[in-house]
């Protein structure tokens, strides 16, 4: 590829200053694998400093459902952790779980954005750009002022696939966002992973019918790192941290040692929430007893109580 | 010829003595009525006319001028009718009329007395001036006797009068009448009618025993408003001073059926989610009139829709919430109104109110559940101790024969002895619910509760505030269980009602 230095290429762009700067494509700072797409964007204005790690995007429904959330927040944060970058598009739902999880495990992540720079989209999301842009970058190719324009979320959804190894899917209803970036990925060689859901969830349609498709399922961040040849320093990372998790998870996995905490532990799910009174219910068990069982459960973090109805924390 | 006749007013909720003086002097017939009377007491000289005239007396044709002292109180009302009519026939021929005895009532234009609004605080507070003899419409006889043991005499019609005047009839002493409409049915649900949620039902029983607000969160036709309606039935029944004090804001706001007497069963107000602040708090140009907040004293307010209230509306709440009580000020004076209530606060999970449903798919956005949530602000949170989750009950569910659930008679036991409890530890001082850090300190905690509460601190990540709650709620808690102390499970059942993310 072209190496020289471009000759409309801003002074500052290679100090890596976390202020706006313009990479242009030609640049060494420009993403390699961005060029190798077929229509990569001429120019990238780039909010913070662009990592040079490898790359793999997360992306999925701006409407997830708290299960989609949890699975995109500990997958960006398991691969924060080894080292990956993880790309996605500061959306909210998916987007922002993964974007929050990934800077939770350390490493710079990087959010593409369909605006201007100086147009954080969804507005709620600017401190989160802020923290994005402190350790790795917030970037698009939309000239500064842009706003929110439909038509220019499936054009960015290509840089996200583009910049990446691989993207995950989590949560995508049929005709989505999230699948238009999942297609894009297949055209640009990239390879398409994804994380399963419910079967009465119709968030997971689009994702089953990719795995259908063959896909592959995604369920640690294991299966994510055996996929690429070059993640293997992150795996050689992950294994040390893989024994541990085994053993935390057969813990979890069995359950509390005490009888009476297990009972209740036991009609848990690790997905669909149940309220009090179903386990009242089936355990004929007075509710204030339930109660009781559900605090000691929750303290010693073998639940989590949202909103009024518990699930199995993992 | 003068004639005085002793009648009261409200002013808030307090009775006010007033004057009614009558002069009839030489000069143009006419009639006058001086002393910052409002429209219905200038209107009232139309009625005292022809009353008077249909009542066997004659109006006199000269210049007739009413004073009602003390003259920089304003006042309204059609109840000085009845002083204003003897004080009148009085002044016209002394028949004697009685010092030491008070009016009060409305006429007809046939000259029959119609009960008026406000007469327990008043002849409670002319009592307390040492007033002997009350002459009270007959539908206000029961709730006079409330307020005095001197004799109360109810008059149904002002030729009555004429008759013990010029004929010495006696009159009856307190007729009681038949109240005009019973008592409304009680509008209370009895806990056995409502199928399964043991955990929102645990949570009412707590806040009966402790006087805990509670928020009940739960999608449309979850049953929240049912489990509101269930709470005044397990409240316990009011003290006599707490009766005289609904029964007079009842007789204040014209809420009082004719011929009630004392009301016994806590009240249950349940304003809709558009009410004007004004109308919460109490309004009234000459005299605040009370508002649903002090109508709901000593009982329940339930605010259905929460979040869907007004802003002033919901901030009208902060100063009961926290002192029992509103001061309201208006232009023509201010006044102190008792607003002692439970609050029972509902609202959905979020604007679609499908949230932690797992057979719907919530449709907001974080941040529309982010600014739904806003609404209630935090000083109002941070006074409700009790959050329960109400779930969609599926229709399958509702159908099943259901097994008999506690009733609100047992219930309504148990929460009365936590509610001793509570006396014996401050025979003066607060419920549970209305304990502040100082006072929670005080309180014997067990090691392993301390513990567990310190845990929850820092993996819940409580605030101070949340801390307090759960410390009121695990004190009601330990009171149901009969227990001094508050235990490690008292603790770790309080945590289940705290507020979720």
């Amino acid at each position: 590829m072209d190496r020289s230095p471009h000759p409309d290429r801003p002074p500052h762009a290679a100090e890596g200053i976390s202020s706006n700067s313009v990479v242009a494509l030609g640049d060494p700072d420009y993403p390699a694998l961005l060029t190798q797409i077929h229509d990569p964007p001429p120019r990238l204005y780039v909010k913070g400093r662009l990592p040079a790690e490898p790359m793999i995007a997360i992306v999925g429904s701006r409407r997830a459902t708290p299960y989609g959330q949890r699975a995109a927040h500990r997958l960006g944060r398991d691969l924060s952790e080894v080292g990956v970058v993880v790309v996605s598009g500061l959306a909210r739902g998916i987007d922002a779980a993964a974007h929050r999880g990934a800077l939770e495990g350390g490493s710079p992540t990087v959010a593409v954005m369909a605006t201007g720079l100086d147009r954080i989209y969804p507005p709620e999301h600017g401190e989160l750009a802020q923290a994005i842009a402190q350790s790795g970058a917030v970037i698009t190719e939309a000239e500064p002022g842009t706003p929110p324009l439909p038509g220019r979320f499936p054009v960015r959804n290509r840089i996200i696939s583009g910049l990446s190894l691989g993207v995950i899917v989590v949560e995508a209803a049929q005709r989505s966002g999230a699948l238009i970036t999942a297609r894009m990925a297949a055209e640009q060689g990239r390879d398409v992973l994804c994380v399963p859901g419910s079967i009465e969830n119709p968030l997971a349609i689009g994702v089953h019918q990719l795995i259908k498709d063959g896909a592959k399922l995604v369920q640690t961040v294991e299966d994510v790192l055996d996929e690429f040849a070059e993640l293997s320093r992150a795996r050689a990372r992950a294994q040390a941290r893989v024994h541990a998790r085994t053993r935390a998870r057969t813990r979890a996995d069995s359950g509390p040692q005490d009888p009476e905490l297990l009972a209740v532990w036991e009609l848990l799910d690790w997905v669909e929430p149940r309220h009090h009174d179903d386990l009242a219910a089936m355990m004929n068990l007075d509710i204030k007893e339930v109660n009781r069982r559900l605090t000691m459960l929750e303290l010693s973090g073998y639940i989590i109580g949202d909103c009024g109805a518990v699930t199995r924390a993992s | 010829m003068l004639a005085r006749a002793l009648s009261g007013t409200v002013f808030g909720l307090d009775g006010v003595r007033v004057e009614v003086e009558a002069d009839i002097a030489d000069g143009l017939p006419g009639f006058h009525i001086v002393g910052l009377g409002d429209r219905a007491l200038q209107e009232a000289r139309e009625r005292v006319k022809i009353a008077i005239n249909n009542s066997g007396f004659e109006f006199p044709g000269r210049k007739v001028t009413i004073n009602l002292a003390p003259a920089q109180l304003p006042k309204e009302g059609s109840g000085f009718d009845l002083a204003m009519a003897a004080a009148i026939v009085n002044a016209a021929q002394d028949r004697g009329l009685p010092t030491d005895a008070a009016w009060l009532g409305e006429l007809a234009l046939d000259g029959a007395v119609r009960p008026i609004r406000g007469t327990l605080p008043i002849i409670a507070h002319l009592d307390r001036l040492g007033i002997r003899r009350f002459y009270v419409p007959a539908g206000n006889v029961a709730e006079a006797k409330i307020a005095t043991t001197a004799p109360v005499i109810g008059v149904t019609h002002f030729r009555q009068l004429k008759v013990h005047w010029d004929e010495g009839a006696t009159l009856d002493e307190s007729p009681m009448v038949e109240p005009m409409q019973a008592v409304p049915p009680t509008q209370h649900v009895d806990l056995a009618e409502i199928f399964g949620q043991p955990h929102a039902k645990r949570a009412l029983e707590v806040a009966a025993a402790g006087a805990h607000h509670l928020l009940l969160v739960g999608p449309p036709g979850a049953g929240k408003t049912l489990l509101a309606r269930a709470l005044p039935g397990i409240l316990p029944p009011l003290s006599q001073r707490e009766a005289v004090e609904v029964t007079s804001i009842a007789s204040c706001v014209g809420m009082l059926p004719a011929g009630g007497g004392l009301l016994e069963v806590a009240p249950f107000r349940a304003p809709h989610h558009t009410v004007s602040a004004a109308a919460l708090v109490g309004g009234g140009l000459a005299s605040p009139r009370p508002g649903e907040i002090t109508r709901a004293h000593r009982g329940v307010l339930f605010m259905d829709e929460i979040t869907e209230f007004r802003r002033d509306a919901l901030e009208s709440l902060r100063q009961p919430l926290e002192e029992g009580r509103l001061a309201v000020a208006r232009s023509r004076g201010h006044a102190v109104l008792p607003g002692r209530f439970i609050l029972v606060a509902a609202a959905n999970p979020c604007p679609c109110g499908f949230a932690g449903d797992p057979r719907r798919i919530c449709q907001c956005t974080p941040l529309d559940r982010q600014r739904y949530h806003a609404r209630l602000s935090g000083p109002i949170r941070d006074r409700i101790d009790l959050q329960v989750l109400v779930p969609r009950q599926p229709a399958g569910e509702l159908l099943r024969s259901t097994p008999v659930a506690e009733s609100s008679a047992a219930v309504r036991e148990r929460v009365l002895r936590a509610r001793q409890r509570q006396r014996e530890r401050r025979p003066q001082g607060p419920l549970n619910g209305a304990l502040t850090g100082p006072q929670l300190r005080k309180e014997p905690l067990a090691a392993a509760g301390q513990a567990l509460l310190e845990a929850a601190a820092e993996r819940l990540q409580l605030s101070g505030r949340a801390i307090h709650r759960v410390l009121r709620v695990a004190r009601t808690i330990a009171d149901l269980d009969e227990s001094s102390g508050i235990e490690q499970g008292h603790i770790a059942e309080a945590l289940q009602y705290r507020e979720s993310g």
